[in-house]
């Protein structure tokens, strides 16, 4: 019989075993590099959104309009925003700008704050208190409302800002309780599409009847599903009146 | 087996183990923070945040699937015995890691909201009744709590506190730890990737403790099986080599180290009282057989630790039947002397082989 390598856990190890786990520690060091790597590597895109501090801080006067979700229609940008536009507003954080928002429903106001841009999906950051947003001076045109059927629609629901670029990835089931904070903050919530919808890849959902996202539409945020609703186009936006009882799961 | 109370017993072996497991880690998560963002080549990179949290999650997965596989793959080959000589570092390693994953989470998906970021992370997502979108993080919770602990009573104070056995089923504790991490991350991040990479990788890693423990309990149920019976065969008597043991597993799932010394068979528990290491795997110096694991010495015929130490395990009866070692299934009490019996023909210096 061989004299087997024999282990005490306070003397050198033996010969024949020193090679065995020199080769066994190489190969832990090196398995664990590599899984690394194969990991590391595996991370999908997580998109072009992103907040465009290199735009520095926009302000703009507009309309302010409660979908109920707070949108403005400029009506006078500047050399990036252009009279016509219409975009979504929050604040900092997982926050909304509702409470600052409402009572200036249906009147010019002048907002400032930093933008966030993902393809043709435009928010705004607000600063704070009113030298974010603050009533302005001036005749407040009539925003046209163009009602566009009832439509069906693939895709996700998702917080509108972590998608628009301040979470890269800011979409997917790995995100669903960060974009759920975000929504009970009353941050917009954007239906990603499948297929482009009348021109945009990206509608502001709402209740029916003009009211808020119901909480029986939470459990569906982040999954691929299929729901019915009314589109109307405000401004230039798209908002989408989701009707729950039609959302279905789809694989 | 202590006189003088040190807290961490350290010893060349100890730092060389721990300076081995922490460069893994270390090459683990440089490779994963520094080098892939470079292969990713993306317009606009993952948020720091959440790369950070990827990385130290994923090294907390790997981590825990190396631990899971050192026991099984040294008990199929005794060679891989001193890899679990300071798995209990690795076990602690493997918290931090997962706190650090928990910590980059809760403050940058649970943060900047008007809640609590402990509350929110508890109530933001309630879709308990579906798979597709299940709060994955209450997984992550759990697998967390029982590293943390493992961890804390990862200290031999635990062990002599709670008893080796309580001890022991104490840390089976990660294996759930080890099933919820599995859960978080199936319905987490696999939820979402596009490239299957990390799939693949992940399940791998599982298959590999999965693989490794059902072949270490076949081949221990093939063992146990062969030696059923009142009196279990242990081995041939031409199989003994002195200052060596042969072992053998009862029919109730005990093992038992049976010792020729000086032509004469003497039979312990093959569980060192100390961490339930592996006695029959050690050598007899100096009259006393030496644990591998941590140095703990008994006397085979009594197993009682020399004085002044106090540590004392069961012993068996061994007889001799034909050419066959049997020992009696019922245990002594621990410290019980039992005379060890003589072989009728010693070996030859040359040692023979089972």
């Amino acid at each position: 019989m061989s004299e087997k390598p024999f282990f005490v856990g306070y003397l050198p190890a033996p010969g024949p075993l020193r090679m065995f786990l020199l080769a066994a520690c190489v190969l832990l060091i090196a398995g664990l590099g590599t899984a690394g790597y194969l990991m590391g590597a595996a991370q999908d895109d997580p998109g072009p959104g992103a907040f465009r501090f290199d735009y520095g801080r926009q302000t703009v006067t507009g309309v302010i309009e409660m979908t109920p979700y707070p949108v403005l229609h400029v009506v006078e940008g500047n050399d990036r925003i252009m009279p016509g536009d219409s975009f979504m507003m929050t604040a900092a954080g997982k926050s909304g700008v509702d409470s600052r928002a409402m009572p200036l429903n249906g009147q010019l106001a002048q907002v400032s704050g930093i933008v966030l841009e993902r393809g043709d999906l435009y928010m705004m950051q607000l600063r704070g208190g009113r030298n974010g947003l603050r009533a302005a001076e001036g005749d407040v045109p009539e925003i046209p409302t163009e009602p566009q059927g009832r439509w069906q629609l693939s895709g996700e629901i998702c917080d509108g800002k972590c998608l628009a670029g301040a979470m890269r990835p800011g979409r997917g089931l790995a995100h669903k309780a960060c974009a759920n904070l975000c929504l009970l903050g009353d941050v917009p919530p954007i239906f990603v599409s499948t297929q482009p919808v009348l021109g945009s890849e990206f509608l502001l959902i709402t209740g029916p009847g003009g009211t808020r996202l119901p909480r029986a539409a939470y459990d569906y945020v982040a999954q691929f599903i299929t729901a019915e609703g009314e589109i109307t186009k405000r401004g230039d936006l798209l908002v989408w009146e989701i009707d729950t009882d039609t959302i279905e799961v789809t694989e | 087996m202590s006189v003088k109370y040190t807290p961490v017993q350290w010893n060349r072996n100890k730092w060389i183990y721990d300076a081995v497991m922490l460069a893994g880690v270390a090459a683990f998560l440089w490779v994963f923070l520094y080098v892939t963002p470079e292969v990713l080549n993306h317009d606009r990179a993952i948020n720091p945040q959440i790369h950070n949290a990827r990385a130290f999650g994923a090294c907390a997965f790997v981590m825990l699937t190396v631990i899971l596989c050192i026991g099984p793959a040294a008990r199929l080959d005794k060679r891989f015995l001193p890899l679990l000589y300071n798995r209990r570092h690795f076990g602690v390693m493997t918290a931090f890691v997962a706190i650090t994953h928990a910590g980059y989470i809760l403050n940058w998906y649970f943060n900047f909201s008007s809640s609590d970021k402990y509350v929110g992370l508890l109530y933001a997502n309630s879709s308990f009744g579906q798979i597709a979108g299940f709060p994955f993080e209450i997984f992550g919770i759990f697998a967390l709590v029982c590293l943390l602990i493992l961890a804390a009573t990862s200290h031999d104070f635990w062990l002599k506190f709670l008893t080796p056995p309580v001890w022991k089923r104490l840390h089976y504790l990660i294996y759930a730890a080890y099933f919820s991490v599995a859960a978080h991350v199936s319905l987490g991040i696999l939820q979402d990737q596009q490239n299957h990479l990390f799939t693949v990788v992940f399940m791998l890693g599982a298959a590999a403790v999965i693989v490794l423990h059902i072949a270490a309990w076949l081949s221990e149920r093939g063992e146990a099986a062969a030696k059923d019976g009142a009196w279990a065969k242990v081995a041939p008597v031409g199989a003994f080599r002195d200052g060596y043991a042969k072992i053998a597993k009862l029919a109730n799932g005990d093992r038992v180290a049976v010792y020729l010394m000086e032509g004469k068979l003497s039979a312990i528990s093959n569980a060192c009282a100390h961490q339930n290491g592996p006695l029959g795997e050690g050598k007899i110096i100096d009259c006393l057989v030496t644990c591998p694991w941590h140095g703990f010495q008994y006397d085979v015929r009594s197993g009682r630790s020399p004085a002044p130490f106090t540590e004392m395990v069961p012993t068996y009866r061994v007889r001799i039947e034909g050419d066959m070692v049997e020992v009696h299934p019922d245990a002594n009490p621990p410290g019980t002397y039992v005379e060890p019996v003589p072989i009728p023909t010693p070996p030859s210096s040359e040692g023979v082989t089972a």
